[in-house]
């Protein structure tokens, strides 16, 4: 806390300091949100600007990890909104969305992570949530990694509860379908 | 209720997110409906997987480099700030010098040339002749004597335009 205040008060080796502590944190938040290396650099340095820029509204109200990682957070789901205007939706992507498929997807019965190493599971997770849609990934990121409530997460996407219900649902359905292949694709 | 808003229900209650009355009403669906029991059990799993955590996945650069960058647009951002003020004073400075300067010149070349011509110099006269319009301006130093004449007359042109008028 003690390096914040003195970064508050326009010290610019405390904010060095700081950068250097979170770098890796904030950066990690950003790729798995972005899933581009590049894109999750800058961001995270964009993060970073914003931060010193508005460093005086942090009151301590959560830890300074927390404060910033909303911000790359925020950063990160406007270049992903910007991205999809510009590029036009697959059809894969729309069904995606609207959930249909997985409504239909039979439950699976067997864990489709039993016996993995942790390593291994991480691995798994990673792979699969890069296959998701970014509106599904987000909203998994975000309940399951940051411990965001429904409505929390309804604020930061800026959308309705029921919009976040569904589509934590439908990622969490796609997210099983995925690594039961990804089981299935490791024992042929 | 639908069978979708019954599976978010479902969601809900693994998630804590359901007051205490709504969860027990899932918790007894739970206990007769079989198919809502396996849904439930592979959110769980789901759940319980991510539970494991991320990839640990490091920035791929140094710590000189990343801040290096952040610093660089830290201080492109700042520069506007101070730049302008700076900028603004130079400019009105120039301005104010640049006129300033001329004038203070062609006044100094002025006195220059009236004291090195001071000592010889007898004064001039000039003289404006109504009639004519012509005018006259008398050197005493040169000994010389200047006459400017319009022609045709100002005079006469100007009461010419009023006779065209009137015709």
């Amino acid at each position: 806390m003690a390096l914040v205040r003195a970064a508050q008060r326009g010290r610019m080796a405390a904010f060095e300091e700081l950068v250097a502590r979170h770098r890796d944190k904030i950066y990690a938040r950003a790729y798995s949100m972005m899933r581009n290396e590049d894109d999750a650099i800058d961001l995270s340095q964009e993060a970073w600007v914003k931060a010193w820029q508005r460093l005086k509204q942090f009151q301590g109200d959560s830890s300074f990890g927390t404060w910033l990682t909303r911000i790359v957070i925020n950063l990160c789901l406007d270049q992903l909104r910007k991205q999809k205007r510009q590029r036009a939706e697959s059809i894969e992507e729309l069904g995606e969305e609207s959930g249909g498929v997985e409504r239909q997807m039979p439950v699976i019965a067997a864990n489709p992570t039993a016996g993995l190493e942790r390593d291994e599971l991480r691995q798994r997770i990673d792979r699969a949530l890069g296959q998701l849609s970014y509106e599904h990934r987000t909203v998994l990121v975000l309940h399951e990694f940051e411990e965001l409530e429904y409505k929390e997460i309804a604020k930061v996407m800026g959308c309705s509860i029921g919009t976040v219900m569904s589509r934590l649902f439908y990622a969490r359905r796609k997210l099983a379908a995925l690594l039961a292949d990804l089981k299935k694709e490791s024992e042929t | 209720m639908t069978q979708h808003e019954e599976q978010l229900e479902l969601q809900a209650y693994l998630d804590g997110e359901l007051d205490e009355a709504r969860a027990r009403a899932v918790a007894a669906r739970l206990a007769r409906d079989q198919q809502a029991a396996s849904l439930l059990r592979e959110l769980r799993l789901t759940r319980q997987a991510l539970a494991a955590g991320e990839v640990v996945r490091p920035l791929p650069e140094t710590r000189e480099f990343y801040w290096s960058k952040i610093q660089r647009e830290l201080d492109r951002l700042e520069a506007p700030a101070t730049r302008p003020v700076r900028e603004s004073f130079a400019l009105r400075l120039r301005r104010f010098l640049l006129p300033a300067s001329g004038v203070a010149l062609v006044a100094g070349l002025g006195v220059a040339v009236a004291r090195w011509h001071g000592a010889g110099y007898t004064g001039g006269t000039e003289t404006a002749l109504d009639d004519s319009g012509a005018l006259t301006y008398h050197d005493y130093s040169a000994g010389a004597t200047l006459v400017w004449v319009s022609y045709p007359a100002e005079e006469e042109l100007a009461q010419d335009d009023e006779i065209g008028t009137v015709e």
